[in-house]
């Protein structure tokens, strides 16, 4: 890595306190987009925009679930607070727990061990190893860890946390990822907060450090910077910020009095809402003190889309409503919206199956003419534009991270087969197929881009079925009254196929991704 | 000490919403001024871009198709492109008036190939008003033109439509806007509305047919009729208007000047013979529909004000001819009027069909006017027409 890389991004980087008169900026901003809305609305819903009536009540409610999202997002940068920094008293028992499974490659923790070694605060640094290589207990001893040899357990991750925490007896277990590379000081931003009896874990800022090294690993970065700055510290102003598996620090009382740590393919997520259904208060500090790394490849990140996918509605359907009574009532909400998140692959599709349904059925939702919908339209987005700019100024590291992140809305959009499959999964209650990730080069793309290619062959197909019919078949007296609608929805149905072409990109690209690991350049010193 | 702090945390808390209030409001206040400024210019942007793409589609489609309805009434277009051989016809020109031409005018095309016939005239009706459907009809237009005949279009101001913001000056209550409104629409209360008409009609370019302010002296139909105004203002409001074209260089409209013929007053309402093109009189055979309507023959609706109508010197245009069933034998009311209506009545010089299925200008209950389904009434259109060539 190049000294300015390094310097980028192995030092420590913290977000901003936010100020009283930016939030009332903000709420100014908000108010705007909610009086917006609503003129929207007034607009929207007439008679005289109903087109087919089924397809009408379907449009309007995505349409409108995405606003009501948007206002709830809104709703949450309100109470955006940074914890005030405490000092960690000396004399707290720590451990990290960090889990190896077979396959995962040794070098990785190398690194990893080492920059364990280095943190500052006195702790015990544990190696949860599943491997059956000798090797790995080497790498673990000789970087001052301790090695446990908990092979064959059910529950991947979380299970060997459980059996892990039953051999140990710190009060407090960073839970830490392979791949994530802590700084020195991690502790030292951590630990102070425990100094409150009901917190129950602190969670920090998750930052990447392999995200320039391809398309879809800017992408997927994108994507959470938002996530990792203002939307946790709003949620830590509504005390339910979530933990993440990656590198999260629970008080052991806490995940003892929910019978340890969650098991199923959203853990982390699974142990946040039971933690919380214990009344215990979480805290989220908008610091970087480690960096991991996020898929570089369109099939390892539509993969881990779809584990989590299928994670988060197992949530959605069973511990929300367990714990409902539990749950405050901004916690419900939180959870809520977030069991929601991936309901948007199957918005998605449905918005891009609008034109062919009106191409090849000649079903048309609404009759809206286009230059009024934008005339209402637009001061929602434009707010909607400008809040989200203005909250950028919490990022974690505004400077690398600010943007408009187009290439985090692609491949979210891109991603739109793998949510669907997630949701149906987890409505017929079954478990995710095996899909193999090739790790070299292979020949043919990712199976997750074969609904992106029938999309775009779907597209490329009606624009010529539509140009035939109209040249040849369309009678006269039709062509000149008919030509703005269909015209229209052609250009409608262009914006799907390009963010549809943006994905198949993605995963063109990973064809041909650099062989190197990311973590062998990594040198903290 | 304690109630100090308290009435500054109040304070805080109410100038704080008053002013997050406020702030609120302005940017939106700021966001829907420039849309309404821009909504003009972005409507007229997407209609630009809406027409472009249909021009270029027309003239990819035109190259590819063999035997267009155009090509069929190639004899026509040394007519409809000339202002001059439209004002001084030489020729019976027909035409028909078909109430379900929104999407497409196939239904125009049907009722011509029932009659075996192609309609060099297409009438099309449009009403005043603030809304995207009450401004220049430039698609519809242009499809007419595109399909080979000259667009006829019937021209109303209703007045109810507008919107009084973007019009100082008139009543803000619609429902003061008919009386005097012929006055108002001379004085030029009116005009940027006329004014954006104009412009799109000149940009349209190809000779139109303009039917403005109809059945003037009837005081029972339109706010525009002797009930609201004074024949004076009528001829005042029309002179206007067709000054206004005049002046702004729209000079491809051909005016159709239309009285009720039973009503008469045609002198009073006539605006002079230096603002008039054509003659247009509607000539509909209501049957007995209802309680104050018999069956007339055409002789008698129209045959009766002939020798008046045609000291106008102006060709004369049927502009609504059609009969209902009830009341009479409706294939012979046809027969009657179409035979020797040259011979008859020479000054007519179109005649165009009202073939409206849901009429409900007139009668509380809608009026089917078709005969696209009258075997009999088609066969003696028929024959007629022929007869006429």
């Amino acid at each position: 890595m190049r000294k300015s890389d390094h310097r980028k991004f192995w030092s420590f980087r913290e977000a901003r306190r936010p100020r009283r008169r930016e939030k009332l900026i903000l709420l100014s901003l908000m108010l705007a987009g909610l009086i917006s809305m609503v003129r929207l609305a007034n607009w929207w819903f007439r008679e005289d925009h109903v087109g087919y009536v089924p397809l009408f009540i379907l449009l309007s409610l995505i349409f409108w679930w995405g606003m009501l999202r948007q206002l709830v997002v809104w709703i949450n940068y309100l109470r955006i607070s940074k914890p005030e920094k405490i000092q960690a008293p000396k004399t707290l028992r720590v451990a990290i727990f960090t889990t190896s499974s077979p396959g995962e490659p040794l070098s990785m923790f190398e690194k990893t061990l080492k920059a364990c070694a280095e943190i500052q605060y006195p702790h015990t640094t544990y190696l949860l190893d599943d491997t059956k290589d000798p090797r790995f207990r080497e790498v673990a001893e000789s970087h001052q860890a301790v090695w446990l040899n908990l092979v064959g357990l059910p529950g991947a991750k979380a299970g060997k946390i459980n059996a892990a925490l039953k051999l140990t007896s710190e009060d407090f277990i960073l839970v830490l990822d392979p791949d994530h590379i802590p700084f020195p000081n991690f502790f030292d931003e951590v630990l102070g907060y425990f100094n409150d009896e009901q917190v129950g874990y602190v969670q920090v800022s998750q930052a990447y450090y392999n995200q320039y090294r391809s398309f879809t690993a800017r992408a997927a970065a994108e994507q959470t910077y938002t996530f990792y700055g203002p939307t946790q510290m709003g949620m830590f102003g509504y005390n339910c910020s979530v933990a993440i598996g990656a590198n999260c620090t629970f008080r052991r009382k806490a995940l003892e009095s929910i019978g340890g740590h969650g098991i199923g393919l959203a853990e982390d997520l699974v142990t946040a809402i039971r933690i919380h259904s214990e009344k215990w208060k979480s805290v989220y500090a908008p610091v970087v003190v480690s960096r991991g790394l996020v898929p570089e490849d369109f099939g390892s990140f539509c993969k881990q889309q779809l584990k989590w996918a299928r994670g988060v509605h197992e949530v959605l359907f069973d511990e929300v409503p367990r714990l409902w009574s539990k749950l405050s009532l901004w916690q419900r909400l939180s959870y809520l919206t977030i069991g929601t998140y991936y309901i948007a692959g199957t918005a998605m599709m449905l918005f891009l199956l609008i034109p062919y349904l009106f191409f090849w059925f000649n079903l048309l939702p609404a009759q809206m003419y286009f230059a009024q919908f934008l005339m209402h339209w637009l001061p929602v987005a434009i707010i909607s534009v400008a809040i989200y700019l203005f909250i950028q100024r919490w990022m974690c590291d505004p400077q690398s991270e600010k943007g408009i992140h187009w290439r985090g809305m692609v491949l979210k959009f891109a991603c739109w087969p793998v949510f669907f499959l997630g949701f149906i999964l987890s409505l017929a209650n079954k478990k995710i197929p095996y899909i193999p990730t090739a790790k070299k080069a292979a020949k043919g793309l990712s199976p997750f881009s074969r609904p992106l290619m029938a999309h775009a062959s779907l597209f490329v197909a009606t624009v010529i079925y539509v140009v035939i019919h109209r040249l040849y078949y369309t009678p006269e007296a039709e062509i000149v009254l008919t030509s703005e609608r269909t015209w229209g929805m052609i250009g409608f149905s262009s914006i799907a196929f390009i963010m549809a072409i943006g994905g198949l990109y993605a995963a063109y690209e990973s064809r041909n991704l650099p062989e190197e690991d990311p973590w062998e350049k990594v040198d903290m010193i | 000490m304690a109630k100090k702090f308290l009435s500054n945390k109040i304070l805080f808390r109410v100038t704080a919403s008053i002013v997050v209030l406020f702030c609120g409001a302005m940017i939106v206040a700021a966001l829907t001024y420039t849309g309404k400024k821009t909504s003009g210019p972005v409507s007229d942007l997407f209609n630009q871009v809406g027409e472009t793409v249909s021009n270029v589609e027309n003239e990819v489609v035109e190259q590819t198709r063999q035997n267009t309805r155009s090509d069929e009434l190639k004899w026509f277009n040394e007519y409809r492109n000339s202002v001059h051989r439209m004002t001084h016809p030489d020729t019976l020109l027909w035409g028909a008036y078909d109430n379900k031409t929104e999407q497409s005018f196939n239904s125009v095309i049907a009722l011509e190939d029932t009659l075996h016939t192609k309609l060099p005239i297409i009438s099309i009706y449009s009403a005043w008003g603030s809304k995207s459907s009450e401004q220049f009809p430039v698609m519809k237009a242009k499809a007419i033109y595109d399909l080979g005949s000259i667009p006829f279009i019937t021209w109303e101001p209703w007045l109810n439509d507008f919107n009084a913001k973007d019009f100082p000056g008139i009543p803000a209550d619609p429902a003061q806007r008919d009386k005097d409104c012929l006055k108002a629409i001379a004085n030029g209360d009116y005009d940027s509305y006329l004014d954006k008409w104009i412009q799109q009609a000149k940009r349209f370019g190809a000779p139109i047919m303009v039917r403005f302010g109809h059945e003037m002296n009837d005081p029972y139909r339109y706010p525009w009729g002797p009930q609201n105004n004074q024949p004076q203002d009528f001829v005042a409001a029309w002179k206007h208007v067709v000054d206004r074209f005049r002046n702004k260089g729209a000079k491809n409209v051909i005016w159709i000047w239309s009285p009720h013929p039973a009503y008469q007053n045609f002198t009073e309402y006539y605006p002079g013979d230096d603002y008039v093109d054509w003659v247009g009189i509607p000539t509909l055979n209501y049957g007995t529909v209802a309680s104050w309507s018999q069956w007339w023959s055409f002789d008698e609706i129209f045959g009766n004000y002939y020798p008046v109508l045609a000291q106008f010197k102006k060709p004369i245009m049927l502009t609504e001819f059609a009969s209902l069933a009830v009341g009479g034998n409706r294939p012979m009311w046809y027969k009657n009027a179409l035979t020797g209506i040259q011979k008859k009545y020479p000054g007519v010089k179109s005649i165009v069909l009202f073939h409206s299925s849901e009429d409900n200008t007139t009668t509380y209950k809608s009026l089917n006017w078709q005969v696209i389904n009258d075997k009999t009434t088609v066969q003696k259109i028929i024959e007629a027409m022929q007869a006429i060539k």
